[in-house]
């Protein structure tokens, strides 16, 4: 089963939503065989019913009795919002293998929704962003919602640059329950200015991770002799020689990780690095963690 | 701008190699995509920067490297000056060394002016020396050293040869074809008018050579001189002998002068005569007193001139006893015999005794004191006479045979052994004659087509004869004359005859010329000439066959052949005036007299109009006064327009090219090594 988080053999299934559904129940499968992990729906308390819940969870028996409404809820419907924010610049369509860093994102963006919206019944918004905002789908947890989720990440295409500041303002307005924001990107900006730019979307008490997607070759590049690489967002090109890609570049490399994932620490942030050839798990393991609140 | 040698920018094709290996390398290192250079430092885009800056300047250093290495094979050349540039140039100083130079201080003049030119000359200026007398004699290579250069020229020393303007013309031709610079042509001369040709075509310079004339010596020297002595070269009879002087005097006043015949060095004749002004007078010694063998004869005049050398002439007379030679014809041929023995007796020098004998008379003649023989006519000659005849001819006797018109009976030449054909009757013919088409001109007795012109013949006796040597042909290609060698004798064959019947040659002076040419030829006497001048070449091997040590006795009693010379050398000029004892190739021995040009005593110098002519055909604009020496004026050097070879430019700038590539080359890879 685990193989089906394999990333190359998700990439073979055409549709997402199977793709979702694969991963998620593969990853369930998985926990249910472990000991860490609970997963159930258990009583947690009631709460009055304010105008706006969904009808459908009002205990209708205690309603009968008192005369009075009252929501039931249960263990794991805390969060009751997940935002995906996926980055589709340029960038995010490097590929060194079968699978591009924008289609791995997909893969991630389209299992965490299914399980919030299918396991979880979170609701469920997407926000596809480069330079700005290219698609919004706002959370909600309607049947058939996942669907509109789904496709809006299949039309996501890799084009443009990447800017956090902008898409992430437009983000805020929107951000009014207490929920789950995960941003998907590849993070080539500085540390700060990327925690500057999502910092503010803990407001409401929201739980903010960072999922760093990255292609091994960008990790580890291989280069013979000297190359002529050409930035995929600028089109700037540059001559790099074997040596230095080997050395000083990966050093830079990892030492951006290093920073990114200290500054979100530092700001109470999630933060996960994912390689495009890795499984999945870890992408929904992170996703758990916070939401079982044991992070 | 032209090239001279523009094949070899075909080597400029060679630059696709460098491109063709820049852009493999290029391609090598495709591009490619890469999410972000965000991490890449500044200093690794820049250093990549001038790499890449490297590679385009080590791809044009490297194309610039071939296309100059073609560029200096193909020479290329601009004209006129370059700027900033002193003209580059060969002086070639040319110090006339004739006999005319030996009048007063004029040779000392001309080193003189030589010395000056080499003393001002620029220092990285090459020069050459040459003397120029009877022939270009090249004393030193292109030099820059002034010190050899005026060396050389102070070695200059005159000599017997007769100048001649036409031999510079020749050298700055040989110059100008083998130095791709400008010359300088400086010629130190007294400039004898005799010393230039008629035709001042010959003396045009080529391009690139300016002519700078330094004329030494007084504008006009009186000179007195023999001018010339005719004497024979071969008498028997000395009371008969005439021997006729002529003296000439060039810019001189009317004077008398005495005149002594000197034989074998002792007086033998002595005249006054009155020489006019610039004119001629002549002396005639008749009968002088002339021993057995070769005379050394001198005819010498009293003058006190610029030029004793000139005042004597020499000559060699070589007195002997007449020859014998027999006529052999048929009893009823008397005219053939006639004419031949007239046509003996009519020529000048002829030495020899003509004996007329009948074929029958022949049985009992003794040949051997014979130096040859003719046989006229063929009809009866018996197997016996035939049998001595051939057996004279094998121990050395010369035989002619004319075929006549009896040949035609017989089927074969006796002793020439040649088989007869047939005859040919050109009367019966539409243009009823053959006339002479070819001739040997080598050969001695053939003459030259000139003088065969307008002779006709009328009958021929045709052979067959392959291996015998032709003479004379016919228009029809029939020989006329044929020789051949039999034993350590010759034989020749006319094949037509010596009467009137057959031709009608006894009617024409060639006849005599013939006859004569003949007569010496089968006598065995060289044809030779009483003197010859200074430069003349004798043939120390009239036979080439003779393989034989030669020898040449100077006047001064030096011997100038080494031992190669004198196994090999053929020909050899007679470099002085005087008398030349000669051992031939062949063991026999001669003298002869060799006398200075007449042309080298007129002093008169040429005319400044010829010599701006002369200049003028030169193509080189400035004159020079009479008299002076004077370098081109500067205005004339700037006008000048020279050919100037652009090779050492480019191979100068293919170094700074290879140097430079090696730099950025060797800067390039520490670059790599230093990312690395």
């Amino acid at each position: 089963m685990q193989s089906l988080l394999d990333p190359v053999v998700l990439n073979a299934i055409s549709g997402l939503d199977l793709v979702a559904a694969t991963v998620v129940d593969g990853f369930i499968a998985g926990l249910h065989r472990s000991a860490d992990f609970g997963f159930s729906q258990e009583f947690a308390e009631y709460r009055a019913y304010a105008p706006g819940d969904d009808l459908r969870h009002v205990d209708w028996n205690v309603y009968a009795r008192s005369d009075r409404a009252y929501i039931k809820r249960f263990h794991g419907e805390t969060n009751s919002q997940l935002m995906l924010l996926v980055d589709a610049s340029s960038s995010m369509g490097f590929a060194s293998h079968a699978v591009s860093k924008l289609a791995y994102v997909r893969f991630i963006a389209a299992a965490l929704a299914y399980m919030a919206t299918r396991r979880q019944r979170d609701a469920t918004g997407l926000l596809v962003f480069g330079d700005t905002v290219r698609d919004f789908v706002p959370p909600a947890s309607r049947q058939g919602h996942l669907q509109r989720v789904l496709a809006a990440l299949v039309a996501a295409q890799p084009q443009a640059n990447t800017s956090y500041a902008a898409p992430l303002l437009h983000l805020q307005s929107f951000l009014r329950r207490r929920g789950m924001v995960v941003v998907l990107s590849d993070f080539y900006a500085p540390p700060a200015d990327i925690i500057r730019a999502v910092a503010p979307l803990r407001v409401h008490g929201n739980e903010v991770v960072l999922f760093q997607v990255l292609d091994p070759e960008e990790l580890r590049p291989r280069v013979d002799g000297s190359s002529m690489l050409i930035d995929l967002e600028t089109g700037a090109e540059l001559e790099v020689s074997e040596d230095y890609v080997q050395g000083r570049y990966r050093e830079r490399i990892d030492a951006h990780v290093a920073a990114l994932r200290l500054e979100a620490r530092r700001s109470g942030i999630g933060y996960q690095l994912m390689q495009t050839d890795q499984p999945l798990d870890q992408a929904l393991m992170q996703y758990l963690r916070l939401r079982t609140g044991r992070d | 701008m032209g090239w001279l040698a523009p094949g070899f920018l075909l080597g400029a094709l060679t630059i696709a190699v460098p491109v063709w290996l820049h852009l493999l390398k290029r391609s090598a290192s495709r591009p490619r995509q890469f999410s972000s250079l965000m991490l890449f430092e500044p200093q690794q885009r820049s250093t990549t920067r001038r790499r890449r800056i490297d590679h385009w300047l080590l791809l044009l250093l490297r194309v610039a490297v071939l296309l100059l290495i073609a560029v200096a094979f193909a020479e290329p050349y601009v004209r006129g000056h370059l700027p900033g540039v002193a003209p580059e140039k060969l002086l070639v100083l040319a110090v006339d060394d004739s006999f005319s130079m030996r009048a007063g201080t004029r040779l000392e003049d001309a080193r003189r002016a030589a010395l000056a030119v080499v003393a001002a000359k620029p220092r990285d200026t090459r020069a050459q020396v040459v003397a120029l007398g009877s022939q270009a004699v090249v004393l030193t290579e292109q030099l820059q050293d002034a010190a050899a250069l005026a060396s050389a020229v102070r070695h200059v020393a005159a000599t017997d040869g007769r100048g001649s303007l036409v031999l510079l013309a020749g050298l700055a031709r040989t110059l100008a074809a083998g130095t791709h610079m400008p010359i300088e042509l400086h010629l130190f001369s007294d400039m004898q008018a005799t010393e230039l040709p008629p035709d001042f075509s010959e003396l045009r310079l080529p391009a690139g050579v300016t002519l700078v004339l330094h004329r030494v010596g007084a504008a006009a020297t009186p000179n007195w001189t023999v001018e010339t002595v005719a004497a024979p070269a071969q008498v028997w009879d000395p009371a008969k002998t005439r021997i006729i002087a002529t003296v000439a005097g060039f810019g001189t006043p009317e004077a008398t002068r005495s005149v002594v015949l000197l034989i074998n060095g002792r007086p033998s004749g002595q005249q006054v005569i009155k020489v006019p002004p610039s004119g001629r007078a002549s002396v005639v010694f008749a009968g002088p007193d002339i021993p057995y063998g070769l005379v050394r004869g001198t005819v010498q005049i009293d003058s006190a001139d610029a030029l004793s050398a000139d005042d004597r002439y020499d000559f060699v007379i070589e007195r002997s006893e007449r020859v014998h030679g027999l006529f052999v014809h048929q009893g009823s041929d008397q005219a053939t015999g006639l004419y031949f023995h007239s046509a003996l007796q009519s020529a000048a020098d002829a030495a020899v005794v003509l004996d007329e004998v009948t074929t029958e008379q022949l049985r009992n003649r003794d040949l051997s004191s014979y130096a040859f023989v003719v046989l006229s006519d063929l009809a009866n000659l018996s197997p016996a006479v035939e049998a001595r005849l051939t057996d004279w001819v094998n121990s050395g006797g010369r035989l002619l045979i004319s075929a006549g018109t009896a040949a035609a009976q017989q089927q074969r030449i006796p002793v020439f052994d040649a088989r007869i054909i047939g005859s040919h009757d050109y009367t019966r013919d539409e243009i009823r004659f053959a006339a002479v088409a070819a001739v040997d001109e080598a050969y001695a007795p053939a003459g030259t087509l000139a003088g065969w012109q307008g002779i006709r013949f009328f009958y021929v006796t045709r052979v067959e004869a392959p291996a015998a040597q032709t003479g004379l042909r016919l228009a029809d290609q029939s020989p006329l004359l044929l020789e051949k060698p039999l034993g350590k004798g010759r034989v020749l064959l006319f094949t037509s005859g010596f009467d009137r019947l057959t031709t009608d040659l006894p009617l024409h002076p060639q006849f005599v010329a013939f006859v004569d040419r003949l007569a010496n030829y089968l006598s065995g006497r060289t044809l030779r000439s009483s003197a010859l001048s200074v430069g003349d070449a004798v043939d120390l091997r009239p036979d080439p066959a003779v393989r034989g040590s030669a020898d040449v006795l100077a006047p001064d009693g030096s011997h100038p052949l080494d031992l190669k010379q004198a196994q090999q050398v053929r020909t050899w000029p007679l470099p002085a005036a005087g008398f030349y004892t000669l051992t031939l190739a062949d063991s026999r021995h001669d003298l002869v007299a060799a006398n200075i040009s007449r042309l080298e005593s007129d002093l008169t110098p040429a005319s400044d109009d010829k010599l701006k002519l002369w200049q003028a055909a030169s193509q080189a604009p400035q004159a020079v006064p009479a008299g002076t020496a004077s370098a081109p004026p500067p205005a004339a050097v700037a006008a000048e327009e020279s050919t100037h070879n652009l090779w050492w430019y480019a191979m100068c700038l293919l170094l700074v090219a290879v140097v430079t590539e090696s730099v950025v080359s060797s800067r390039y890879l520490n670059t790599l090594r230093e990312s690395s």
